[in-house]
């Protein structure tokens, strides 16, 4: 590339990159250097010495944290799955030309609109076990099978869940819908006069030029799952009995309730270098093509 | 329309560019305005009376309101987030009945020995002078407590010619009477707080201590949580009340799932603190208003009822460059005139205790007198700068124990001791 | 399954089932906007006790929702201007320059979407601190800015890179320069790639709330989910309030979204279907 191209894509990229490695890259390098001390803000007599890697042992060791990797391995890998699914589906319907095609864009986009703290206790009311609608809603008024969702700690997991799901399907599906609508009505038609049937053109059509989109997707659905809290801290805190304690609840319980600011943030060191192994994963296995040029 | 299209996407970016930095005057900061950072109060019209007559009598101050939530977790984070990088933007904040300690031994409290005098501190109830009390300095001014108390229908209990249960056996077998009687399928006994939050350590102390158990022992220090009498009442809790006198649901409730259960005629007791009784009591929330009693907890056989302190203080930034102003406002929250308004007006229990003999809050709020003998008894829960680490390991126990039916119940408490031993020892570590 | 009937027959269930998903659960709980105080949590629940409209009234002028709505407004609208005016400069950067250092940026950008919240917000806190930007809009504007440009340059990037060059080449050769190309050629052809892009930032921005209560504590800034938050009390959640709040705050929004779609999307990509 000339010089001058340099200088010119250079000075494209130069201010988003500048707004990121100031308000990320800084607190990224910061909270890996924190988490290399043992740092309590209750006890500033400690002078917060560097103890290496201890942080990563004790964490390593900690049941607690390990329980909560697990609890948001199960999370991230069922809301991302069903979330891409609906979206998938949502996208597809949304994109066929019907009447009151707007109304239901509309609709769909309802839970995507609301703020996650809201919606978090939206959840909160409608899954309590007396007068929660959702009681109301499957089982009538009959109130002794009423299920206490947020008392048991698989039903807990589960609204969380629901709730994510219910919340976020809309994003899959805007950004899917994007992908479908610059796909050239053409390739539609010409497949049409061949003979190809709707599946026929899913499968060779639809699917290869929408992955692009779909990768966008599932990265960033995944790296979001992963970083769950508002709706684990409003509806459940994290209980019953650790049930539903996300790893970045556990977090923040380290870092702003107990003032454990090393350890907490190596927690949140630790949920960046999964996130990013898995997002290497992911651009390697599925989406090596897409960053190259369409054939 | 192309042309149209170009020109109003660039003229949007343009503003987009000086919109933001255009100087929204929040920061606007007079040489003497105090900031005070508080939660958002129930009864905002009262706190800003209170405000406004501090204007007309110190015309040289301004006060300037703040506002976090009012959860306590959230509100810790906020305020500690600035303390700890010492903003001195920050001159006034609130610290709830568990936080003296943390703040004043990470120095952010600031000591106010100089004008918080031992006399001036025996016009206030004991227990929260106490627990705004560390290593010999006094880090805070209680503004107004709270305690545990016991709300019951007092209609049913009537009905059946119950005196209020004075043990938790006798409560249940009240109770067991009641609903066989009232043959209500969705009416149950009891009603409390057992989501895994602080105020799980709330409720379940109350058990504990009331059985005499405890976390440390009173004249050892030593770590009591995994003695026999704190087990059983442990014990007790799951097998008697989760899922049997309280919903299972309860492990889910904080004070308002609690508290809408009873209003709703749907627990014959109650356990919550005073603010409950307002809410009970008015027609327009509770479908059993004026049918209400309140007194206090039951306890073990053979033991004293016991109820948790809670409650707020005030406290000043350490590196705020107004403690003497900041101090005035305080004075003037905690005065006598400030308390009684909080009190009549507001329903919140002061903290000073000439204000509990003043004959109009007797009349207009009798609850309040009526309590006072529960929160003279109110005891506070472990007072230590490491108590938010204490509380988890605390939370996670009682969590664990009641949740679980078959919860081996020995072990989950021996398994917290060790943790919160060692966590008292490094607490310890810093005063060599 | 190319017949009109028969479609119908698979659309229609579709269709209701996709907004009964998305609507149900929202109606359900916005109906306690509608119901005396005493009844929100009445046991066993009723779908419509009564009709009161107390909690809209109290949500208006005793939480002051207005004010919150406008700020809000003014954060996610300024937010969205600037990402998606960076991001499309960053997108088609790296739209066009060589494979390698391309994927190794999109993936360095990606990594800064990764970090949790909770960590970043304490040394962001302290930055705007020094800079003065506490309780000021652009504090949060541009941290906001900040978090959302990763999703943003992603999503413009992959449709920009969808297109082929021959098209701006073939501009450039009919004497336009290489802004003008981007302008006419590029954009219009990435319309829905970028109204998805603007719209999930808006959203984004509308939604956040840990670093708005982190950094806005003086309430004249306050933005729709710090003061919904600060609806509750001491233990107290006042049901009726917050969902009157939920119903005021989301139908604009989604109002706004169906005519910016409707403007922007077929106003641009009109002349961009022939390709």
């Amino acid at each position: 590339m000339k010089k001058k191209e340099i200088k010119f894509y250079l000075a494209l990229i130069a201010p988003a990159l500048l707004v990121l490695f100031l308000f990320i890259g800084a607190p990224i390098v910061q909270s890996f250097i924190k988490s290399l001390h043992t740092i309590i803000t209750g006890l500033p007599q400690l002078k917060a010495p560097f103890v290496g890697l201890a942080n990563y042992k004790d964490l390593l060791n900690d049941p607690v944290a390990v329980h909560s990797l697990r609890l948001t391995v199960v999370f991230v890998a069922t809301t991302t799955f069903f979330e891409l699914l609906i979206g998938l589906l949502l996208a597809l319907l949304i994109h066929h030309r019907f009447y009151g095609r707007s109304a239901l864009r509309a609709c769909v986009l309802v839970p995507w609109a609301i703020p996650t703290v809201v919606a978090a206790q939206m959840w909160r009311f409608l899954f309590n076990d007396t007068y929660g609608m959702i009681n109301y809603f499957i089982f009538g008024a009959d109130s002794a099978s009423y299920i206490p969702w947020l008392a048991q700690p698989g039903t807990a997991l589960f609204a969380i869940i629901f709730a994510d799901i219910w919340k976020t399907s809309s994003f899959a599906a805007l950004l899917i819908l994007a992908g479908l609508q610059v796909i050239p009505q053409e390739l539609y038609q010409a497949a049409e006069v061949d003979g190809a049937g709707v599946m026929s053109r899913f499968r060779h059509i639809t699917w290869p030029l929408i992955r692009p989109a779909l990768l966008v997707a599932l990265l960033f659905r995944t790296i979001d799952a992963f970083r769950v809290f508002d709706l684990a801290f409003v509806m459940t805190h994290g209980g019953p009995a650790d049930a539903t304690n996300v790893l970045q609840l556990y977090g923040y319980k380290k870092m702003f309730v107990e003032g454990m600011m090393g350890y907490g943030s190596a927690v949140s060191v630790s949920i960046f270098v999964i996130v990013l192994i898995l997002a290497v994963l992911y651009v390697r296995m599925v989406g090596r093509r897409m960053l190259e040029a369409r054939a | 329309m192309k042309k149209a299209v170009i020109i109003t996407t660039l003229s949007m970016l343009v503003s987009a560019v000086f919109i933001p930095c255009r100087p929204y005057p929040l920061n606007a900061q007079e040489p003497d305005t105090i900031v005070f950072l508080t939660w958002k109060p129930n009864q905002p019209e009262v706190w800003e009376k209170l405000i406004k007559e501090f204007h007309h009598d110190n015309p040289d101050l301004r006060v300037k309101v703040q506002v976090g939530p009012h959860s306590s977790t959230e509100y810790h984070a906020i305020v500690t987030q600035r303390l700890k990088n010492r903003d001195d933007s920050l001159d006034l904040f609130f610290m709830d009945v568990t936080w003296p300690p943390e703040f004043a031994n990470a120095g952010w409290a600031l000591d106010l020995t100089a004008w918080f005098s031992e006399r001036e501190q025996q016009k206030f109830l004991p227990g929260p002078v106490a627990a705004n009390s560390y290593e010999g300095g006094i880090y805070g001014v209680p503004c107004y407590l709270a305690a545990g108390l016991f709300y019951y229908r007092k209609d049913l209990l009537d009905k059946h010619e119950f005196r209020p249960p004075s043990t938790w056996d006798e409560m249940l077998f009240q109770g067991k009477r009641i609903l066989e009687a009232e043959a209500d399928p969705l009416l149950n006994i009891y009603s409390g707080q057992f989501k895994q939050y602080e105020g799980l350590v709330c409720d379940m102390m109350e058990f504990i201590w009331s059985n005499n158990g405890g976390v440390f022992d009173t004249g050892s220090g030593g770590v009591i949580i995994n003695r026999a009498e704190s087990v059983k009442a442990v014990t007790f809790v799951r097998d008697h009340i989760i899922g049997n006198a309280a919903p299972r649901g309860a492990i889910s409730y904080e004070e308002p799932e609690s508290l809408d259960l009873f209003i709703q005629g749907k627990s014959v007791f109650h356990r919550n603190w005073p603010y409950a009784w307002e809410v009970a009591n008015n027609p327009e929330k509770s479908k059993i208003a004026g049918k209400v009693g309140v007194g206090r907890l039951p306890s073990f056989e053979g033991h004293e009822s016991a109820s948790t302190l809670g409650g707020w203080q005030f406290g000043i930034n350490r590196w705020s460059r107004h403690h003497e102003k900041a101090w005035r406002f305080i004075k003037h929250m905690t005065s006598f005139k400030s308390q009684k308004i909080l009190a009549v007006e507001a329903s919140l229990a002061p903290a000073r205790k000439a204000v509990y003999l003043d004959r109009e809050l007797r009349a207009k709020r009798p609850n309040l007198t009526a309590f006072l003998p529960a929160f003279e008894r109110a005891r506070p829960r472990p007072l230590s700068p490491v108590y938010p680490m204490i509380s988890q390991e605390l939370q996670r126990f009682f969590s664990r124990a009641v949740s679980d039916k078959g919860s081996e119940i020995p072990q989950l408490a021996d398994t917290a001791a060790k943790r919160i031993k060692k966590i008292r020892d490094l607490a310890e570590s810093i005063r060599k | 399954m190319n017949s009109k009937p028969a479609r119908m027959m698979i659309l229609l269930p579709a269709i209701f089932m996709a907004s009964a998903f998305s609507l149900i659960p929202f109606l359900l709980f916005v109906s306690c906007a509608f119901k005396n105080p005493s009844d929100v949590a009445a046991v066993p629940p009723e779908w419509f006790p009564s009709f009161y409209l107390g909690s809209f009234h109290s949500a208006v002028t005793r939480y002051d929702i207005f004010h919150y709505l406008a700020n809000s407004f003014i954060v996610s609208g300024a937010t969205t201007l600037i990402t998606i005016s960076l991001g499309c400069l960053a997108g088609y950067c790296l739209a066009r320059i060589p494979r390698r250092p391309g994927q190794v940026i999109l993936m360095v950008i990606l990594a800064c979407a990764m970090f949790p919240q909770i960590a970043i917000a304490g040394p962001i806190w302290s930055f705007l601190r020094s800079a003065g930007w506490l309780n000021t809009y652009q504090g949060l504007i541009i941290p906001y800015v900040a978090l959302t440009l990763p999703l943003a340059v992603w999503i413009l990037a992959l449709f920009f890179k969808q297109l082929p060059e021959e098209l701006e080449d073939a501009a450039l050769v009919d004497g336009c320069t290489r802004a003008g190309a981007f302008v006419r050629v590029v954009l219009p052809l990435s319309a829905p790639g970028l109204f998805t892009a603007a719209i999930l930032t808006f959203i984004y921005a509308w939604n956040e709330f840990f670093l708005a209560l982190l950094i806005m504590t003086d309430p004249a800034g306050q933005t729709m989910p710090v003061g919904i938050a600060l609806f509750q009390g001491e233990f107290t959640v006042p049901w009726g309030e917050i969902a009157a709040a939920s119903l005021i705050t989301t139908a604009p929004l989604v109002v706004l979204v169906l005519l910016f779609q409707r403007r922007i999307v077929s106003g641009l990509s009109a002349g961009a279907v022939k390709g």
